[in-house]
């Protein structure tokens, strides 16, 4: 049964419309258009039990928890803020519910989620986790911060393009379900990344030209020669380092890395996807949260993509939702061509 | 007997490495039952359970053998052979991969 009242045609041109306040319509308008897709393909099958609708539930206000592991390697720990709170003066718990809340900002206003499973999820984070523990991850139920060793690393909480990262391998986890290994744990990383910098884009409200287009920008200390841990504008590039070494992130396919470390090299290779991106958003000038973000949030959401999914197949799906939202021969369409083609992966 | 901990990938996916080569008697008496008390064949099948996003990725080697564990993984045994690397061991920054 098509359920939808509105003809195809018509939700093709709410779809590509460029007035922000009507993107949560256009993604559902796009769902829609997906859907009937999916109906037409296999007219045989039973009718759905929810019918698509134009109008996108309207998300729900965050519900933050901060908790503080007081160092130790036990998670949670100990409640030292919850939702509506002021706050209490440690930094790096601050700081976390203050970049949780623009993560869910940014997913509610501009792609109409609710939260990070789409169905309000409370969003928890422990900070001073470990003993000056170098890292931040996802659990795959909460977000965890270290403080950092204070000779390389800062406290991880120090840049929200980092909070937006961890955020989004919820989001990631709720929706394409990508591996984490080999290219599609690259492709995983790679949407932390393109969705950490958008959040922290749309707080700053800066265009991609006034945008630095750093991951974790702040977060070395001042011995450390590097603006960040990646740059997604010129990948390689982030640091050069007596010490570290230098950014060993490759620029396209030329130069993909092949190492069992890193899980495959998860966190090298993400520069080929970060790059395409960030050569889209460049196109097409703006805001990078506007078309370009729209485009890779109906990739990550659009159900095509299957866990152990490849750089190619990625680009084809940036394709197809481009051509989807916009039009073929669009100039967003013909963006997404243009940097696949430069990062060399083929469409 | 050289002893080799690799740590790779957290979100700033800066590869470290600590090596202690026990040599002297008194080494390998040391090290010996650190290096006996892992459950070297049961993390075969660790290796393959899945890493979650960010966290750490251990390779450990000593002598012949060898393991690859999530940092999750890192528990009891894995965990004493793990510290006693890093705080005995010498440390080098490994730099991640020969290009291809
Ligand atoms: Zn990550």
């Amino acid at each position: 049964m098509l359920c939808s009242i509105v003809p195809p045609y018509m939700l093709r041109r709410i779809a590509a419309q460029s007035e922000p306040r009507l993107w949560a319509v256009a993604r559902a308008a796009k769902e829609s258009l997906l859907h009937i897709k999916d109906l037409q393909a296999v007219r045989a099958a039973p009718a759905p039990s929810t019918p698509p609708s134009v109008v996108a539930a309207k998300p729900s206000p965050p519900k933050r928890t901060i908790y503080d592991a007081d160092t130790s390697e036990n998670l949670p720990g100990r409640v030292v803020r919850k939702e509506g709170a002021a706050p209490i003066g440690d930094a790096a718990a601050d700081e976390a519910y203050d970049g949780l809340g623009s993560t869910h900002r940014l997913y509610a206003e501009i792609f109409g989620r609710d939260s990070i499973d789409g169905a309000g999820l409370a969003l928890d984070a422990t900070v001073h986790y470990g003993n000056l523990y170098d890292n931040a991850f996802w659990d795959g139920n909460q977000m965890v911060f270290g403080d950092g060793d204070g000779e390389i690393f800062q406290r991880f909480t120090k840049s929200v393009s980092v909070i937006g990262h961890e955020l989004a391998h919820g989001v990631t986890q709720f929706t394409a379900g990508l591996n984490y290994r080999n290219q599609a744990g690259a492709l995983n990383e790679s949407m932390s990344d393109v969705f950490g910098v958008l959040v922290e884009q749309y707080l700053k409200k800066e265009t991609t030209e006034q945008a630095s287009w750093l991951i974790g920008e702040g977060l070395f200390t001042d011995k450390v020669q590097g603006a960040a841990l990646r740059s997604m504008k010129a990948p390689g590039t982030a640091y050069d380092d007596d010490i570290l070494g230098k950014d060993p992130q490759p620029d396209s396919m030329d130069t993909y890395v092949r190492t069992s470390a890193d899980n495959g090299g998860v966190h090298i290779n993400s520069g080929i996807p970060n790059r395409a991106f960030y050569l889209v958003a460049s196109e097409l000038g703006g805001n990078a949260w506007g078309a370009p973000g729209q485009i890779w949030y109906g990739t990550l959401t659009s159900g095509s993509l299957p866990s152990a999914c490849t750089f190619g197949k990625f680009a084809k799906t940036t394709a197809a939702t481009a051509e989807e939202l916009f039009g073929v021969g669009s100039v967003e369409h013909d963006a997404v061509l243009k940097a696949w083609e430069t990062v060399k992966v083929k469409v | 007997m050289k002893i080799t901990v690799q740590r790779s990938g957290g979100i700033a996916a800066m590869t470290r490495v600590w090596s202690v080569e026990a040599v002297s008697d008194d080494d390998k008496e040391r090290w010996m039952p650190i290096v006996e008390a892992c459950p070297w064949d049961e993390a075969k099948s660790q290796a393959r359970t899945v890493n979650e996003p960010d966290r750490f990725m251990y390779s450990i080697r000593a002598g012949q053998r060898r393991a690859t564990l999530p940092e999750r993984a890192v528990t009891g045994p894995w965990q004493e052979l793990v510290e006693c690397a890093k705080a005995e061991g010498s440390e080098s920054r490994g730099r991640l991969g020969a290009r291809r």
